[in-house]
């Protein structure tokens, strides 16, 4: 698929969440990197590291695997901003109920809810790092 | 639809008696309640004691969590589980520690939140506990100890005595070293001499108590496929009956009944699931007779919980869930379960709200109450697909069990990553079998429709900067009103034990009792054992 010179997009996974449940993330990780995106897999990082994280590492997208409340989500959002990283493309799965979802959506985030095809999850991440 | 199984064993069109051994069908002439226990457990099964309904429930303050206990039990749930915030108890946090801080919104969204001795006591206010069964948490091998002394010590305090105390630990490998792990937690072996400790302190003092539960639930909701779970069940009591053995101070005979209370997951495949928990049995009963020349029924007879599997609630169309609670449920009493917990139809998008709750406990009574299912032990015994799938089961599951033994035991292949890359590969090729379409989840890829009417919300519960907020309080009304020097020689002495040979629970319980914070407990166990490094590797991704 990829080779090593072709230029491959990085996707930061994190957990927003100290819940633990790595099903979804180690799912997705895998599906990326088959789809031949690099993938840095963060496991569960706080606000502040994620976007800590994000800016060392200049990645091109940020996937959250969101496992308890988006306020913490929010929180992240701000914390990209303030290491200078606003706009910076950002999509998420997890346990998202519909109306949490809608409020994500209206920040610009993207929501994968369970149920998502790892190819339509691939597609996106595609999508949201084209432009770059 | 495919012809196989869910682990991948073809179906015939139809079965005869030649797909069974000869060997097997001599295997089904004892009945229930005896050896190999194939037909149940117990030789009356239902008809003189229908499963226990056991619903996994916990969320927010103890007050939230004592309310629900209080409405679980009202609507016939005939046991107790108090699940816990994961991110302060499975963590062996304190709510004021950075970690828990900087998402303090998700503080009490997976469970309800302790600071110490105080909460559980808030948490069973006006619970009998003499006459209840009880699971009070712990399902991670690191807090299990501070959780079963905390709902110990609450029993003690009422006058009861530690032998009167009825109920289940879990303290789970599975959980938290495969599915679910946290960001900080002591290494296997150490988790491993938690148990063993635990093991040791429950036969000595709480008979009445199962001090392990081993989750195969939270493999096979991982990944694993059936005779992956069976195996590395076994492979888990392997780890705890040669690891006592080898303290030298209780024989495997004295001791297996208390790690033969297992935990299981079925799923959707309906008739493999039944298969399994028939065969699981077996495997048991052999495992400790050719292995340990065990044969006392009391030891050789598998007591099964189930949890019916979360991963297979959509989050589409999620009043759907219920059928599917309601199918997994019914193998679940057809495989002959002792007790189950039906996941909630919202499970993939919230902690169940208190009418998902009552759903699950409504779904077993409907089946306990108005189908006839109680009437009959193992109704499915002899039929030839169920009797050919588990002699077929069985065989894969010991060659699992041999190649996890080839490479060390359960834990060695925890540690090496290999049960973890077994879960990944079988998760990965069952989201490519639903990509292609082979595997259909109605309202999810198939047979949709532009509007399902089912909208569900999802529980939420009280926002949870005020139950940590609430917490903190707490926590700081707990370190301003204890008897410091108290506290800090129990913590001293627990560090002793831990750097030493001596058994944690007695030293874990006078450091609870002495009003030491979960933050403080978890802090003497990073010192004394380190922090297990999860490596992306052992994610298998």
């Amino acid at each position: 698929m990829s080779n090593q010179n072709e230029f491959r997009a990085k996707v930061l996974i994190a957990k927003t969440s100290l819940d633990g449940h790595w099903r979804g993330v180690s799912l997705v990780a895998r599906a990326l990197r088959d789809a031949g995106f690099e993938v840095i897999l963060g496991g569960m990082l706080r606000p502040s590291q994620i976007a800590q994280v994000a800016r060392d590492e200049d990645v091109d997208l940020v996937g959250l695997n969101v496992g308890g409340r988006i306020e913490v989500v929010y929180r992240i959002m701000d914390e990209l901003k303030a290491v200078g990283l606003d706009g910076i493309p950002v999509f998420c799965g997890g346990t998202v109920p519909p109306g949490a979802a809608s409020k994500l959506r209206e920040l610009g985030v993207e929501v994968y809810p369970p149920g998502t095809t790892l190819a339509a999850i691939a597609e996106a991440a595609h999508r949201l790092t084209s432009g770059i | 639809m495919e012809h196989q199984s869910a682990s991948g064993i073809e179906r015939k069109l139809i079965y005869d008696r030649n797909d069974v051994p000869d060997s097997w069908w001599d295997l089904l002439r004892g009945g229930a309640g005896e050896a190999p226990f194939i037909r149940g457990a117990y030789p009356e099964m239902y008809r003189s004691k229908p499963w226990r309904i056991f619903q996994l429930s916990g969320f927010g303050s103890p007050e939230d969590m004592n309310a629900r206990l209080k409405f679980l039990l009202k609507a016939g749930e005939t046991g107790i589980i108090v699940k816990h915030d994961r991110m302060t108890d499975d963590h062996l946090y304190d709510v004021d520690h950075p970690e828990v801080a900087e998402r303090r919104e998700d503080v009490g969204l997976t469970g309800t939140v302790t600071v110490g001795l105080r909460d559980y006591q808030t948490i069973m206010d006006g619970i009998p506990i003499e006459s209840v069964y009880a699971k009070p948490g712990g399902g991670v091998p690191q807090s299990a100890p501070y959780t079963q002394s905390s709902y110990w010590s609450v029993a003690l305090s009422r006058g009861l005595k530690l032998s009167q105390i009825a109920g289940t630990g879990q303290s789970d490998f599975f959980l938290t070293y495969l599915g679910c792990p946290c960001k900080e937690q002591i290494p296997p072996e150490a988790a491993l001499r938690f148990n063993l400790d635990i093991i040791e302190f429950c036969n000595e003092h709480m008979p009445k108590w199962v001090p392990v539960s081993i989750a195969g639930y939270n493999g096979a909701d991982s990944g694993l496929n059936a005779p992956q779970e069976l195996a590395a069940v076994l492979s888990t009591a392997v780890e705890y009956l040669d690891g006592i053995q080898a303290r030298g101070r209780l024989k495997p005979a004295d001791f297996a009944h208390q790690i033969g209370g297992v935990n299981f997951r079925v799923s959707m495949d309906f008739f493999e699931e039944i298969a399994k928990l028939r065969v699981a049995r077996k495997m048991w009963h052999d495992l400790l007779l050719n292995r340990y020349g065990i044969s006392d029924p009391k030891a050789s007879r598998m007591r099964i919980h189930v949890v019916t599997a979360g991963s297979a609630m959509t989050y589409q169309e999620p009043f759907n869930n219920i059928v599917r609670g309601t199918v997994m449920a019914l193998a679940s009493a057809l495989g002959g379960t002792q007790s189950l917990g039906v996941s909630g139809y919202d499970e993939a998008l919230s902690i169940p709200s208190d009418h998902a709750h009552l759903m699950s406990i409504r779904i077993q009574q409907v089946l306990q109450e108005e189908t006839g299912l109680t009437s009959v032990v193992d109704p499915l015994g002899g039929s030839f697909y169920i009797e050919s799938l588990c002699n077929e089961l069985e065989k894969r599951a010991w060659e699992v069990f041999d190649e996890i033994q080839g490479q060390g035991g359960f834990v060695a292949t925890v540690q090496n990553g290999w049960l973890r890359g077994r879960a990944s590969d079988e998760q990965t090729a069952q989201a490519k079998r639903f990509e292609a379409n082979e595997m259909k989840l109605v309202g999810v890829n198939a047979h949709l429709v532009d509007d399902p009417i089912m909208h569900v919300d999802g529980f939420e519960g009280r926002s949870g900067d005020v139950t940590w907020a609430q917490a903190m309080e707490r926590l700081t009304v707990l370190r301003r009103e204890r008897h410091t020097t108290a506290t800090m020689t129990a913590l001293r002495e627990l560090e002793g034990v831990c750097r030493g040979d001596g058994n944690i629970v007695p030293a874990v319980m006078g450091a609870v009792q002495a009003d030491a914070s979960i933050g403080e407990i978890g802090q003497v166990f990073r010192d004394a054992f380190g922090v297990w490094n999860v490596s992306e590797n052992q994610f298998g991704v």
